[in-house]
């Protein structure tokens, strides 16, 4: 009888230490559930952060190839008269103030590529609504509100 | 010589409204070429020479003027 209840003792015993071990275990897993749940989180936030920057990227990408577009078409420009602007002729009549512009130009373009890597508008350039103020080598990209006329 | 500035410049950017105050960008349309393109074509009308340097800062039909001007009389 002894032996009897000093068996069941043990088995008793024995289930508590299996019922910790098992406690415990299963606390482990919990705890690598929550951390797979945050990574999981995680990269939900990256894919949604990844699909903001390549929807940004598109659109800038659009507004830079219509402003290549509408660089191309002023470049070319016909006056009134029907006659094509050669800038060849007036950087040959007047080199310093072609330079002048183009360097301004170059200016402008430096801010463009600030502007489609990320860069915010500053006040000046969303205030921007007439032709004298606007940035003239991506106009769409640089002066949202401007409006051409 | 006014008559002669505000002909080059109706031939350049159309019929539309010219006063003293007019922007030639803000205005008429213009950008920067545009404005060493007409003050190219004044010289060459009025056989006169305007240094660069004055041309720079010209952005209204005023200022055109008072650059041509100054040189209608000194040439």
């Amino acid at each position: 009888m002894l032996m009897g209840a000093g068996g069941g003792l043990w088995y008793v015993q024995h289930l508590k230490s299996e019922n910790e071990i098992l406690t415990l275990n299963n606390a482990k897993l919990e705890g690598a559930v929550a951390e797979q749940q945050a990574v999981i989180e995680q990269q939900l936030r990256d894919i949604e952060t990844k699909t903001d920057i390549n929807k940004q990227l598109t659109e800038n990408n659009a507004k830079l190839t219509a402003d290549l577009n509408l660089a191309n078409e002023k470049f070319n420009k016909i006056n009134a008269s029907g006659e094509r602007r050669d800038i060849g002729n007036l950087a040959v009549n007047k080199p310093k103030s072609i330079e002048r512009i183009e360097r301004k130009r170059e200016q402008q373009r430096a801010r463009c590529f600030e502007i489609a890597q990320g860069s915010p508008l500053t006040e000046e350039e969303l205030n921007a609504t007439k032709k004298s103020q606007i940035n003239a080598e991506c106009t769409n990209l640089a002066n949202p509100n401007y409006v051409p006329y | 010589m006014r008559e002669q500035v505000i002909e080059v410049l109706k031939s350049h950017f159309g019929d539309k409204p010219i006063e003293d105050g007019t922007h030639l960008m803000d205005d008429l349309g213009g950008d920067e070429f545009d404005i060493v393109d007409v003050c190219l074509q004044i010289e060459n009308k009025l056989d006169i020479t305007i240094p660069e340097e004055e041309t720079f800062d010209i952005m209204t039909v005023s200022q055109l003027l008072e650059v041509v001007g100054r040189h209608v009389q000194s040439d």
